[in-house]
C-alpha cells in the first residue's frame, strides 16, 4: 500500500470504533439523543470503508501504546465486517429512520451498543480490547431479545445472559492463560497466539477458546439457548443478532487458534463438535413449526460447518483456510439476516396477490444450500480446498443437503405464516425494498470473492453439478417432509435447554443449604469460635511457614 | 546525635499528612462547638479541601516515587510517631475522600436540620461521625505505628457503630449493638497481639518492626491474634455476624460509607501487617489460609445474596462476597515471585472499585427505597422505566462487581486471575469465575425485573442532584478500567522496600 493509503486505512480502523462511540457519546446528551439515535444507522459506514480497504489493498493495523490498545484489519476480519456494516446498515436504516412505530429509546441504545461491540470485535487485535469489545456484543443484546417484555421472551432472556456469562467467563479464563503464556508480557493477539505452542497452557487455553466461543455460535450440545432467542427477538433484532452479532464467535476461533502449523487432536475435535452440530441442527430443525425457528436451528447447523472446516483447517495446519472460512461466514450474514426480514416481509404481505417476496425468499433460502450462481455457491465453493476431496468433503455435501431440506421447509413455514401479526411484522421500509434487499443478499457476496479467488472459477460445469445434486437431494427429502412429517416428534423449541433450566433450578436446593448454614454461623456462640479457631489457626500456620 | 537511617527521615512535604488529619479532626471540634446546622456546613465544607490534601499528598509521591513521611514532634521512631505515606496510602486517601464527600452531599437531603429547630439529634450525629470515620480511616491510611493504628481502628469503630442506629429504630439498636460487640472483640484480639509484639521487640513501628522481625513463638501468636482481630472487624466470612443486618439496616449513605471504606480500613491494616511487618516470616502457609476463607467468602456471601428478597440486603450480602475477593492478595502477591506485582496490583484495585462501586449501589438503592416506599426486588417490575439514571448506576456499578469490562472490577479480576495462572494456584481462578457468574445472577435479578414493563407509582421521584451522585461514584468504578501502567507502578511505591526484606 502506498503511504496515502496506509494513513487512510489507520484512519478509517480507528473510526470504526470511534464513530460508532460518538454516536454513543451523543446520546448523553438529551438534545442529540433522538438525532443520533435515527441517524445510528450511519456509524457502521467507516467500518464498511475499512473493510472495502482492507480487501483490496492488506491489512490495516493501529497501535495505542498508551491506552494498551491496538486494533487490526487483516482479510478474514474485512470479508466480515464488511457484510456485518452493510447488514447493520440496512436493517438500522429500515428500522430507525422510518416515520412509523419508532422504536423506545433503550432499545435504540442497545442496538447501537450491540452494533459497537460487533463492528469492534473485527478489528480489536489485543486481548483486553477483544474481551470489551466481545461484552459489548453480547450484553446488551438482551434488552433487544425482551423487548416486547412477555414472559416467553423474559425467559429467553435469562437464558440467553445465562449462556453469555458463563461464556464469557470462559473466554476470560482462556485469555488469561493466552496471556500467561506470553513471555514479555504482550497482550496482542498476534504475540499470544505466536507464544501458544510453547506455552505450557495451550491445551487449557484452546479447550476455553473452543468452549467460549462455541457457546457465542451455539454448537452443540451448547446450542440451547438460540432458538428460544431468535423466537423472542423482534424480526430487526434478530436479523442482526443472527447474521452479525453471532460471527463474534466466528472471529474469535478464527483469531485465537493457531493456524499454519498441523495441531492434532484439538483440530479433530472442533470438526467433530461441528459436523454434529451441522446436522444436529437439520435434524431438530425440521421439527419445528416457527421459521423463525427453523431459522435459528439452521444458524446452529450452518456455525457447526463453520467450525467443522476451521477444525479440519487446524488439523492440517492450513494457514489459508480462515479467509475462505470467513468468506462462507460473510455469505451467511447477509443470507440469514436477510431471511430473518423475509419473515417480517411474509408477515405483512398478502401472498395470494403478490408470490414474488415468497419466490426471493425461497432463492435466498437455497442460497445457503449453495444453489448455483448465489453467493451461497461461491460459499461452498471457497470451503473445497481446506475440506479436501476425503470423509469431510462428503460431509460437507450432505450437510449441503440437509441445509437444502430444512431451507425448504423453512419456506413451507414461511408460507404457512398468517399474515397480521404486530408483532412478527418487519419495519415498513423493510416490506418496501424487500426485492432489493433479498436481491442485494444473494449476489453481493460476487463482490467479496475476489478477494480470495477468481468467481469465474465457481462457473464450471462441474461445480454448477456440485451445487445442484444436494439440492435435488434436499428437494425430494423435503417432499418426504411433507408427505410425513406430521408423525415426526413434537421438540421443544431449544431442544435440551429445557433439562438444563431443570438442572439450573435444582440448583437453588443448595441456596436452601447455606442459607441456614448462614443462620447457624452467625450465632454468637459459633461466631466467637470461629473467631477463636482462625486465631489458634493463623498463628499455627504462620510458626509451621509453608 | 544518632543519626536516623534512611527509610525513618522525614521527607518534605510530610506535613501534608498532618493536615489530612487535623482536617477532620478540627471539623468535628467545630460541629461540636458550633452544633446545629452548622456541623453539616462545616462537614460539607471541609470536603473539599480533605479532597485537595489527599490528592496533593498523592501527587507529591507521585513525583518523587517514594512515601512521604513525617515524624511527630520531629523526633523518629522508636521515640517517637511516624506518619508514612505510601502508593497504597494515597490511593485510600484519595478514595476515602471522594466516597465521603460524595456520601456528605448525598446525605444532605436525609439529615438537614429541621427548619425552626436549633438542632435536631440524628443530624448533628451523621454530621459528627462522618467527620469521626474520615479522620480514623485517614490515620489508619498514613499510622506508621501498630499502636496508634490499634488507635484509629477503635475510633472508627465508635464512629462506625453509631452510624448503623441513627434512625433508633429497634432493628436498627440491635444491629448495631451485634456490630460493637464483635468489633469489640476484634480490638482485644488485635490489641494482645500488638502487646505480644512490643514485649518481644520494644517498638511498634512499622519500619522498625519489619527490620527486627525474627520467627518467634510470640510473633505466631500475635500475628494470629491480631489478624483474627481484624478479620472480625471485616466481617470476613465466618466472622460476618454483624454485616448483613448492619449495613442493610443503616441510612443509605451511611451504609455507602460502611460497605465501601469501613470494612477496608481493617483490610488495609491486615494488609500493613502481613505485607510490611511480617514479610519475614517464612510464609505461604497463613496466606493460604486467608485464601481460603476469602474465597469461601467469595462463594458463600454471593449465593446468599442470589436469595435476597431485599435490595439493601442483597447489596450487604454480595459486600460480603466482595470482602472475599481483598483477600486473594495474601497467597498472590506475597513473597519475591514474578506474579507478585500482578497480584498486588489486582487485590488493590478490587478494594478501589469495590469501594466506589457499592458506594454508588447502596446509594442508588436508598433512593430505589425512598421513591418507592420499600426495596422488595420483587416489586420492581417498570422501575427502570420510571428512575433510568439510578437503575443505570445500579447496574453500572453491577458491572464492576461481575467484573465485565470496562471496570475497576474487571481490571481487579484479570490481574489476579493472571497472577493465579502464573502462579499455578488454579483454585482461586476457579472461585473468581464462580464468583463472577455468581454476582451476574444477583444484579440480573435485581436488573432484569426493573427493565421489565410495568406500571409503577413512585411516591417522589428521585432527586437528580443525588442520583447524579451515585452515578458519578459508578462512573468512577468503571473509569478505573481505563487505569494505565502507571498507575500500578504507583500502587507499588513504598512497597519495593517492604518485600526486599524477604
Amino acid at each position: 500500500m502506498t503511504g496515502a493509503a496506509t494513513a487512510l486505512g489507520s484512519w478509517l480502523l480507528a473510526a470504526t470504533l470511534a464513530v460508532p462511540l460518538l454516536f454513543l457519546a451523543a446520546c448523553l446528551s438529551a438534545r442529540l439523543r433522538s438525532t443520533a439515535l435515527a441517524l445510528q444507522w450511519l456509524a457502521p459506514v467507516p467500518a464498511l470503508a475499512a473493510a472495502i480497504l482492507a480487501m483490496g489493498g492488506g491489512p490495516l493495523a493501529l497501535d495505542w501504546p498508551a491506552l494498551r490498545m491496538s486494533l487490526k484489519l487483516d482479510l478474514p476480519g474485512a470479508l466480515i465486517l464488511a457484510a456485518a456494516s452493510l447488514l447493520w446498515i440496512v436493517v438500522g436504516a429500515a428500522t430507525f429512520s422510518g416515520e412509523a412505530r419508532k422504536p423506545n429509546e433503550r432499545f435504540a441504545v442497545s442496538w447501537l451498543l450491540t452494533m459497537t461491540g460487533n463492528l469492534g470485535v473485527f478489528v480489536a487485535a489485543d486481548l483486553l480490547t477483544f474481551y470489551l469489545v466481545y461484552a459489548l456484543v453480547s450484553i446488551p443484546a438482551y434488552e433487544l431479545i425482551v423487548r416486547d417484555g412477555s414472559p416467553s421472551s423474559r425467559r429467553a432472556g435469562g437464558v440467553y445472559m445465562a449462556f453469555t456469562i458463563l461464556g464469557g467467563a470462559l473466554l476470560l479464563m482462556a485469555f488469561a492463560l493466552l496471556a500467561a503464556g506470553e513471555p514479555r508480557g504482550s497482550l496482542r493477539i498476534d504475540d499470544v497466539m505466536a507464544a501458544l505452542p510453547g506455552s505450557p497452557w495451550s491445551d487449557a487455553a484452546l479447550a476455553l477458546v473452543i468452549a467460549g466461543f462455541g457457546m457465542k455460535m451455539a454448537l452443540a450440545p451448547l446450542n440451547g439457548w438460540m432458538p428460544p432467542t431468535y423466537a423472542a427477538a423482534p424480526i430487526p433484532a434478530a436479523a442482526v443478532l443472527s447474521g452479525a452479532a453471532v460471527k463474534a464467535g466466528a472471529i474469535g476461533l478464527i483469531r485465537f487458534l493457531p493456524f499454519g502449523a498441523p495441531l492434532q487432536g484439538w483440530g479433530e475435535a472442533l470438526a467433530i463438535i461441528g459436523f454434529v452440530s451441522a446436522f444436529y441442527g437439520v435434524a431438530i430443525g425440521v421439527t419445528q413449526q416457527n421459521p423463525k425457528t427453523v431459522l435459528a436451528y439452521s444458524s446452529i447447523s450452518q456455525m457447526g460447518v463453520v467450525a467443522a472446516v476451521i477444525g479440519m483447517a487446524l488439523a492440517s495446519g492450513d494457514a489459508s483456510a480462515p479467509s475462505k472460512v470467513a468468506f462462507y461466514a460473510a455469505n451467511h450474514v447477509l443470507a440469514k439476516g436477510a431471511l430473518f426480514l423475509a419473515v417480517g416481509v411474509a408477515a405483512a404481505t398478502d401472498r395470494h396477490r403478490d408470490r414474488w417476496p415468497l419466490i426471493l425468499a425461497a432463492v435466498l433460502a437455497l442460497s445457503l444450500a449453495g444453489l448455483p450462481l448465489t453467493g451461497g455457491a461461491l460459499a461452498k465453493f471457497a470451503l473445497k480446498a481446506p475440506l479436501g476431496y476425503g470423509l469431510a468433503a462428503s460431509l460437507a455435501n450432505a450437510s449441503a443437503a440437509g441445509t437444502a431440506l430444512l431451507m425448504l421447509h423453512f419456506v413451507t413455514r414461511l408460507a404457512g405464516t398468517s399474515s397480521g401479526g404486530e408483532e412478527t411484522e418487519g419495519p415498513a421500509a423493510i416490506v418496501r425494498f424487500w426485492p432489493a434487499i433479498a436481491i442485494g443478499a444473494i449476489f453481493i457476496p460476487w463482490l467479496l470473492y475476489p478477494a480470495i479467488g477468481n468467481p469465474l472459477n465457481t462457473a464450471t460445469v462441474p461445480t454448477v453439478w456440485d451445487g445442484l445434486w444436494p439440492i435435488a437431494i434436499g428437494a425430494a427429502l423435503a417432499l418426504a417432509l411433507r408427505r410425513w412429517g406430521a408423525s415426526l416428534p413434537r421438540i421443544a423449541e431449544g431442544d435440551t435447554i429445557v433439562a438444563v433450566e431443570t438442572a439450573f433450578n435444582s440448583g437453588f436446593a443448595l441456596g436452601g443449604l447455606l442459607e441456614r448454614l448462614d443462620a447457624r454461623l452467625r450465632q454468637w456462640p459459633a461466631a466467637s469460635l470461629s473467631l477463636l479457631t482462625i486465631a489458634l489457626l493463623l498463628a499455627a500456620m504462620a510458626a509451621y511457614g509453608g | 546525635m544518632i543519626e536516623t537511617p534512611p527509610a525513618l527521615a522525614a521527607t518534605a512535604g510530610g506535613s501534608l499528612l498532618v493536615l489530612a488529619i487535623l482536617a477532620p479532626v478540627a471539623g468535628i471540634l467545630l460541629s461540636f462547638a458550633l452544633g446545629g446546622r452548622f456541623a453539616e456546613r462545616v462537614a460539607l465544607g471541609l470536603t473539599p479541601i480533605g479532597l485537595a490534601i489527599a490528592f496533593a499528598i498523592a501527587a507529591l509521591v507521585w513525583r518523587s516515587g517514594a512515601p512521604l513521611v513525617y515524624n511527630v514532634a520531629g523526633l523518629p521512631p522508636p521515640l517517637g510517631i511516624a506518619l508514612r505515606a505510601d502508593g497504597i496510602s494515597c490511593v485510600m486517601l484519595a478514595a476515602a475522600a471522594l466516597v465521603i464527600a460524595a456520601a456528605a452531599f448525598y446525605a444532605r437531603a436525609n439529615f438537614a436540620t429541621p427548619k425552626g429547630v436549633m438542632e435536631a439529634r440524628a443530624p448533628l450525629a451523621f454530621w459528627i461521625l462522618v467527620q469521626a470515620v474520615w479522620a480514623a480511616l485517614t490515620i489508619l491510611f498514613v499510622g506508621g505505628d501498630l499502636f496508634n493504628l490499634y488507635v484509629a481502628l477503635e475510633l472508627l469503630t465508635f464512629a462506625a457503630v453509631p452510624l448503623v442506629c441513627l434512625s433508633g429504630k429497634p432493628e436498627t439498636l440491635v444491629a448495631a449493638l451485634r456490630y460493637l460487640m464483635f468489633a469489640l472483640f476484634g480490638s482485644v484480639f488485635y490489641l494482645l497481639g500488638a502487646a505480644l509484639l512490643y514485649g518481644a521487640y520494644g517498638t511498634l513501628d512499622i519500619v522498625l518492626l519489619a527490620e527486627r522481625m525474627r520467627a518467634l513463638p510470640a510473633v505466631w501468636l500475635a500475628a494470629g491474634l491480631m489478624t483474627a482481630g481484624l478479620l472480625a472487624k471485616t466481617a470476613l466470612f465466618p466472622l460476618h455476624l454483624w454485616l448483613p443486618p448492619a449495613h442493610a439496616n443503616a441510612p443509605a449513605a451511611a451504609s455507602a460509607v460502611l460497605s465501601g471504606l469501613v470494612v477496608k480500613g481493617s483490610f488495609f491494616l491486615t494488609v500493613r501487617l502481613w505485607f510490611y511487618v511480617l514479610p519475614a516470616l517464612p510464609g505461604g502457609a497463613a496466606e493460604a489460609v486467608l485464601g481460603t476463607l476469602g474465597s469461601a467468602a467469595v462463594l458463600f456471601g454471593s449465593v446468599l445474596a442470589l436469595r435476597q428478597e431485599r435490595l439493601k440486603l442483597l447489596i450487604a450480602y454480595s459486600t460480603l462476597a466482595q470482602i472475599g475477593y481483598l483477600f486473594l492478595i495474601f497467597p498472590l502477591a506475597s513473597g519475591a515471585h514474578p506474579w507478585v506485582a500482578d497480584g498486588w496490583s489486582g487485590g488493590i484495585m478490587q478494594t478501589l472499585s469495590h469501594a466506589f462501586a457499592k458506594a454508588a449501589m447502596f446509594m442508588s438503592a436508598g433512593l430505589l427505597a425512598e421513591s418507592l416506599g420499600h426495596d422488595r426486588i420483587a416489586e420492581f417490575a417498570g422501575a427502570g422505566r420510571a428512575m433510568p439514571a439510578t437503575f443505570f448506576a445500579l447496574g453500572l456499578g453491577g458491572l464492576s462487581l461481575m467484573g465485565l469490562p470496562p471496570s475497576g472490577g474487571f481490571a481487579a479480576k484479570w490481574l489476579l486471575l493472571r497472577a493465579s495462572v502464573a502462579a499455578g494456584q488454579w483454585s482461586w481462578a476457579i472461585v473468581m469465575l464462580a464468583g463472577g457468574l455468581l454476582a451476574a445472577g444477583y444484579v440480573y435479578r435485581i436488573l432484569a425485573p426493573a427493565l421489565s414493563a410495568g406500571a409503577i407509582v413512585l411516591e417522589a421521584p428521585p432527586q437528580r442532584s443525588r442520583e447524579a451522585i451515585a452515578l458519578a461514584l459508578a462512573i468512577v468504578a468503571a473509569a478505573l478500567g481505563f487505569a494505565p501502567q502507571s498507575f500500578f507502578d504507583f500502587l507499588e511505591v513504598g512497597r519495593a522496600a517492604a518485600t526486599a526484606l524477604r
